[in-house]
């Protein structure tokens, strides 16, 4: 009883983390209208630099968020401005050609972490101590991780809904002419965007590092299991995203206790798989478009 | 009919596998000439061919982008290493099965993978060769994640020879296919499934198809592969890097081609040879980098961009038949008693709002039915209903006297004799007008020469000789209407449905569309259309209905619908009346 109590309490910290790690790739699908292809190599390399960062100047992985936060929009504004937002999309499979550039992205970051970092997998021993409540034992850094998740992912929402840059960005991504009629910099909103998305990545990143050890390859893992929460909480629904990653953490998590780690890999991908094949169009039915 | 222009120029099929064979023997020879060095470059360039064509077929041509078409190469790479380790065959016969073992598996797999769309698809294969991965690397009978030694290959030009003759047959097989009718359908689907299958063409069936042959493809080139390193384990034959690679020399090459993943191929291959020697550590940073030089600067990649017509229409011989002749085969489909397409109590409800309620109507043969009413009637609604594009909250539709199931899908529909057009222009991009038009006639036709007969006299009839070889977005709206409606025709359906045909039509286009229809009357087809034109077609229908909030306000002979103060006052609102009196 103890156990599956633990567990559920475990299954629902981590999905405060996987809710962080999707909703850059939301933000930007939202508003670009592309899957970024390269969000688990900015994950990834977002976790490294904190893991840097702990390591060489013994910065905490929660005041590492800030410099990565930074970092990583920099970066994400070098991409969408000198890369995706110069990709002509006219004419036929012209949509194509920025999943295709997202694609060669996720390999020329990752090779460019394996340069940096080597290939062997990192960690940061952060917080390793138990919290005790009563008679559940639970880790602290994933209480700490989950917070800290919890907070930024409510922070943006409240951005998104509250300031007049988080409704500026709505509006373009619901109708970017529209928005254009309005007068908004659609083109400038695009690259904000993706630069919040790219940071935010980075920071999903910097608390993932702290539970769970990733190498400069584990990119593409960590892509489609932001996809799979996207695709199955519905695109730019807070609530569905909130509930497909608390869902998704309890699978992990008991497919983690009873199945072993590539178990439970294996099992996110086959439900990725079924259920959209039982519901081809994702949860809301919005098919997404390549 | 003359063939048009000379101006787009294109080989024929015979000088293009003659080409290839060419290609293939220079390989061949360099292969057996040179060192083993060569021979092992000529190889691994074979293969990657083979991958690339493969890829090129289900991520371009059927235009279901994958990115876990590796699950195949390693499927292949471990289906050989098993037939060789454990049951004891040669290498060669070995690959051979591995190839068919990878095509086989790939049958049940596309019918389930297809079913998603867009980037579901594309990502869901990536996970589907993660799956594998990680089964190779749990299961004792694989070796788990060390792996398997294979006897490889002795010495490195036999298997280059064997890779080079996969690589053509592939790139014929290809060649033999976009010269059938299913490359007309593959081309179709890749540009618009839901256009599709309202010709009669079902999407899935096609698309898995070529699923199977891409899987095939790559099973075979991981199988060569095992043969040429003998050895084998989870971590290569799944690599991202073969996916990054293929990616790579299709778009290089040009994607949706028939050249270009031979061409890409070649190109990378020897280019990251080159890298691999030079700068091994970054060999795939500066390939991940080329992909996104590509999207920048050469989106179309080296062979891209340009359009041939592969089918042309051919000379005209003796008289053209005309589109009676094509309404006279089309009218012995429909009931000549009663109605032809009869829906009753047909409803269709979103949500709160009720776009369709009870509505109620036949139409018999030889009969225009035209549907008029206010925006937002529901008169599209009612034609997605009626084709299946959505299924119906109530009510029944009868073809010929046999209600329909519930939803059938749209292309068995249109075979069973419902056409129609849409009503903002669907046509297909990369197909010709004569294509379009063959392709439809294709699917009444098993013949070649009859369906090429019936195209060319819808051509005539709608006088678009003068454009059969262009392509849709050369057409003014009017033309693309007409294409659009002689596609229709050439199903020779017992029932047409015209969306608001004439919009969009100047007014000689409408005159040439009324005379078309009044033919088609006279010879017996049933015609349904909405249309918002009332002028142009009040004279022709023998009866109009008209919708008004999802409702049937009336119907009747023309001359009394229009009078009706119910339709006047549904147009243009109360107050006119007010003011007429």
């Amino acid at each position: 009883m103890g156990t599956l109590v633990s567990l559920l309490l475990l299954g629902l910290m981590w999905g405060g983390v996987y809710l962080l790690m999707a909703q850059g790739l939301n933000l930007i699908y939202g508003v670009m209208r592309v899957v970024n292809l390269a969000h688990g190599d900015l994950i990834v390399m977002g976790g490294l630099i904190a893991f840097s960062l702990f390591h060489h100047a013994g910065l905490s992985p929660l005041l590492a968020l800030a410099p990565v936060f930074a970092l990583l929009f920099v970066l994400g504004l070098l991409i969408a401005a000198g890369v995706l937002e110069r990709i002509e999309e006219e004419g036929p499979r012209g949509e194509l050609r920025t999943l295709f550039a997202t694609f060669g992205l996720s390999y020329l970051l990752a090779n460019t972490s394996f340069l940096i970092w080597g290939g062997q997998f990192q960690s940061i021993p952060f917080l390793q101590g138990a919290l005790v409540l009563g008679p559940l034992t639970l880790p602290e850094g994933l209480a700490a991780a989950s917070a800290a998740a919890f907070a930024l992912a409510l922070l943006l929402h409240l951005f998104l809904e509250r300031t007049l840059t988080g409704k500026t960005i709505r509006a373009v991504a619901q109708s970017p002419l529209g928005a254009a009629a309005s007068g908004i910099a659609v083109r400038w909103v695009r690259v904000f965007t993706f630069a919040l998305g790219t940071a935010l990545a980075g920071a999903a990143g910097a608390l993932v590092i702290c539970l769970v050890p990733f190498q400069s390859a584990s990119g593409p893992d960590l892509t489609v299991q932001s996809f799979t929460l996207v695709a199955l909480g519905g695109l730019g629904n807070m609530l569905g995203a909130w509930l497909a990653a608390e869902l998704l953490g309890l699978i992990e998590v008991f497919a983690q206790y009873t199945l072993g780690p590539d178990a439970a890999t294996a099992a996110f991908y086959l439900l990725f798989i079924l259920f959209l094949i039982v519901r081809p169009q994702g949860l809301l039915g919005q098919a997404g478009r390549v | 009919m003359r063939r048009a222009g000379v101006a787009s120029f294109s080989l024929s099929p015979f000088l293009q596998a003659g080409a290839a064979g060419t290609l293939a023997a220079v390989a061949a020879a360099l292969a057996l000439a040179a060192n083993d060095y060569v021979a092992g470059l000529v190889f691994s360039t074979a293969v990657n061919v083979l991958l690339a064509l493969g890829w090129n077929l289900i991520g371009g041509m059927a235009g279901a982008v994958s990115f876990g078409q590796v699950a195949f190469f390693g499927l292949g790479a471990y289906f050989t290493a098993l037939l060789v380790v454990q049951a004891g065959l040669p290498l060669a016969p070995a690959i051979l099965l591995a190839a068919l073992g990878a095509g086989l598996a790939a049958w049940p797999l596309g019918l389930l993978m297809l079913r998603l769309s867009g980037i579901f698809f594309a990502l869901g294969m990536l996970g589907l060769a993660r799956v594998l991965a990680l089964l190779a690397n749990a299961l004792d009978l694989t070796g788990g994640p060390m792996g398997m030694t294979v006897p490889a290959a002795l010495s490195a030009a036999a298997p280059a020879f064997v890779a080079i003759g996969a690589a053509l047959g592939a790139f014929l097989l290809i060649l033999a296919l976009l010269e059938s009718r299913f490359g007309l359908r593959l081309r179709a689907v890749a540009d618009d499934p839901a256009s599709a299958s309202a010709i009669g063409v079902a999407p899935s069936s096609t698309r898995t198809l070529a699923f199977v042959l891409a899987a095939l493809f790559a099973g075979a080139a991981g199988g060569l592969y095992v043969a040429h390193v003998g050895y084998i384990d989870p971590a290569s034959s799944f690599a991202g890097t073969i996916e990054l690679q293929t990616v790579l020399m299709v778009l290089a090459g040009g994607i949706g081609t028939l050249w270009g993943p031979v061409v890409g191929g070649i190109v990378i291959s020897l280019l990251s040879t080159f890298l691999w020697a030079r700068f091994p550590t970054e060999e795939q940073i500066i390939l991940g980098a080329l992909i996104i030089a590509l999207a920048l600067r050469l989106p179309d990649g080296l062979l891209g961009g340009r359009k041939h017509p592969r089918f042309r229409p051919p000379l005209l011989r003796g008289a053209v038949e005309g589109v009676a002749g094509a309404a006279a085969h089309a009218a012995s489909r429909g009931e000549r008693a009663g109605a032809v397409l009869a829906a009753e109590g047909l409803s269709r409800r979103f949500g709160g709002l009720a776009a369709v309620t009870e509505v109620a109507f036949e139409v018999r043969a030889g009969e225009i039915l035209a549907i008029i009413g206010p925006n937002g009637a529901g008169k599209t609604t009612l034609f997605n209903l009626l084709t299946a594009h959505l299924a119906p909250s109530a009510g029944t539709i009868r073809l010929n006297g046999a209600a329909l199931a519930r939803l059938p899908p749209p292309h068995r529909l249109a075979r069973a004799g419902i056409a129609r057009t849409f009503q903002t222009s669907r046509l297909f991009p990369s197909l010709t007008v004569w294509e379009t038009l063959l392709l439809a006639a294709l699917t009444r036709h098993r013949h070649w020469a009859e369906a090429e007969a019936r195209a060319g006299a819808i051509l005539a009839a709608l006088d678009l000789v003068s454009v059969a070889n262009q392509y849709p977005e050369t057409l003014t709206p009017g033309q693309a209407r007409l294409v659009e409606i002689g596609r229709a025709l050439a199903l020779e359906p017992a029932v047409l449905l015209l969306d608001e045909a004439m919009a969009g039509m100047n007014e000689a286009e409408i005159a040439r569309l009324q005379r078309v229809l009044r033919e088609l009357a006279a010879a017996g087809m049933a015609i349904l259309a909405i249309e918002h034109v009332i002028a142009a077609i009040a004279p022709l229908a023998a009866r109009i209905l008209v919708l008004d909030q999802g409702r049937v306000l009336t119907s009747g002979p023309p001359e009394t619908v229009l009078e009706d103060p119910r339709v006047i006052d549904a147009y243009l609102g109360p107050e006119r009346l007010d003011v007429a009196a």
